[in-house]
């Protein structure tokens, strides 16, 4: 762990990551996202609050273009990842999410061993060219995932064997294996318990040296500690979006300042 | 601001409040009645507010506890946190005000053995000023007004200027009659315990504004010219 003091941590003037222009996103007649504009910033943590049903997880997942799965779903608008659009017809989605990784709410191991979990995303994407190098890239994803030291001696166990929070963290050892530029989490932590919960705003702050993070919580404290840039989210729309500390310690919108103070909106 | 969604919440910030009220209140009791003390030698209310002091330091330390509970149970956000940390600090100020009140009172009984100097009665008028001060800055925490507080903060400099005029005027008393010196330096005690109780009245109106508005009231208030002694005596 660094010894950063907080005004260390303090938004530098990081590059734009991700630019989202315009967006709007349907499901058939209902129109979940209205018109957002936003700037995720690369090595920062970015956070995205808001009661549910606000659209926040339905934005995320146009980062990666998940909701591409969705046949009634269609996003317009632009979001351009280091400048080029991702919605580009040349673009393949599976490449995308190569350098957007994802986390979901609930582990999603695949049927498969611990080892093979990690090591699915580097094989398929030709990252790796020798075994050694295969076991080094699953054994650092790992570690750095914080569960290395629970699962080496059972590589070869399947993934599905672990408790909940070691799936989780699984699940994110197998994120990273592909080296994504950016990560989005969907409310990672929702089903850890507090320790394995540190464990990954550890590994969250750790990432955050070499990737742009997009977090979406429901737990405005986690927010708090782990991002650097919040946005609250509320009917579609981004009601306010600044620097973490302003956000909760003096929002400027009345709509936030209900939301996180926990008073009827 | 509407109410919490766990009622609870409201209830425990509420009961901060209440206390931090009656700190308020007790604090320009005392005030007022080391004044009275001072000003009509009466060594037995004097005794009575040293006596009282006691109550406030309880409520600052219960202050303290209620308000490190709430942080701990409910991980306030935004108004919220700055209600409860600017809490703390208000319960502490008040605290502070009250030793100076108690001080002025312990001084008072001195006076009360002492013979009478026409100096007392503008102790008695900077004693009021200071006094109107503190009521308009707890009127200003109980209704939230940041406009009341500002205009509380601005007027310190004229307590700081009947300050330096007291000052000099005791200060030549005791020139002109050095049996007047022991007199002289409690009054001039007295009249510190107030300029002190001033600043922390500026100290609770800066609170107010970060309270209500987030961000702090700045660094430009009018302050008095610090105390020349030339031509004293002269």
């Amino acid at each position: 762990m660094t010894n950063q003091t907080l005004n260390d941590r303090k938004v530098g003037h990081q590059d734009v990551k991700i630019a989202a222009k315009g967006v709007d996103v349907f499901y058939g007649s209902s129109h979940a996202i209205k018109h957002v504009d936003v700037s995720i910033l690369d090595k920062t943590v970015t956070a995205f609050i808001g009661p549910s049903g606000c659209g926040k997880s339905t934005f995320l997942r146009c980062l990666n273009r998940m909701n591409d799965t969705i046949s009634i779903c269609k996003v317009t608008g632009d979001i351009l990842l280091d400048g080029k659009d991702i919605y580009d017809r040349e673009v393949d989605p599976v490449q995308l999410r190569a350098k957007v990784g994802m986390v979901f709410q609930k582990p999603n191991p695949f049927p498969k061993s611990i080892y093979d979990n990690v090591a699915y995303g580097p094989r398929i994407h030709g990252l790796v060219a020798t075994k050694p190098d295969l076991d080094d890239v699953v054994e650092q994803s790992l570690k750095r995932a914080a569960i290395w030291n629970e699962v080496k001696d059972r590589l070869q166990d399947p993934g599905t064997s672990l408790s909940g929070g070691q799936q989780q963290r699984l699940c994110i050892a197998r994120a990273i294996a592909t080296a994504p530029e950016v990560l989005l989490m969907d409310e990672p932590c929702s089903a850890l318990d507090p320790i394995a919960t540190a464990q990954v705003e550890e590994l969250i702050d750790d990432l955050r040296s070499n990737y742009s993070v997009v977090i979406v919580t429901h737990s405005m404290q986690q927010a708090a500690r782990v991002s650097q840039k919040t946005a609250f989210f509320h009917l579609g729309i981004i009601v306010e979006y600044d620097d973490t500390t302003k956000i909760f310690t003096n929002p400027t919108d009345q709509r936030t300042q209900d939301y996180i103070t926990g008073r009827f909106g | 601001m509407g109410p919490h969604i766990v009622t609870s919440f409201d209830d425990d910030l509420l009961a901060i409040q209440a206390k931090i009220s009656e700190m308020g209140g007790l604090c320009e009791e005392l005030l007022s009645h080391a004044l009275d003390a001072v000003e009509t030698r009466d060594a037995e209310l004097a005794a009575d507010v040293i006596e009282r002091d006691k109550r406030l330091d309880k409520l600052e330390i219960e202050v303290a506890d209620l308000t490190t509970q709430v942080i701990a149970r409910r991980q306030p956000m935004a108004q919220d946190l700055r209600f409860l940390i600017s809490a703390l600090k208000m319960s502490a100020t008040l605290e502070r005000v009250g030793d100076l009140a108690k001080n002025i009172a312990k001084r008072g009984v001195y006076l009360a053995n002492a013979r009478p100097v026409k100096v007392s009665s503008s102790i008695v008028r900077m004693g009021q000023q200071t006094l109107a001060q503190l009521t308009e800055v707890l009127d200003a925490h109980t209704a939230r007004d940041t406009a009341l507080a500002v205009s509380v903060w601005r007027k310190d400099v004229e307590l700081d200027e009947t300050y330096n005029a007291l000052f000099r005027e005791v200060l030549t008393y005791m020139m002109e009659d050095p049996r007047t010196i022991g007199l002289g330096s409690q009054l001039l005690f007295i009249a510190k315990n107030l300029e002190r109780i001033g600043d922390h009245t500026t100290h609770i109106a800066e609170l107010i504004y970060y309270v209500v508005e987030g961000t702090a009231l700045g660094d430009d208030r009018p302050k008095g010219e610090p105390i020349s002694l030339d031509g004293v005596g002269s």
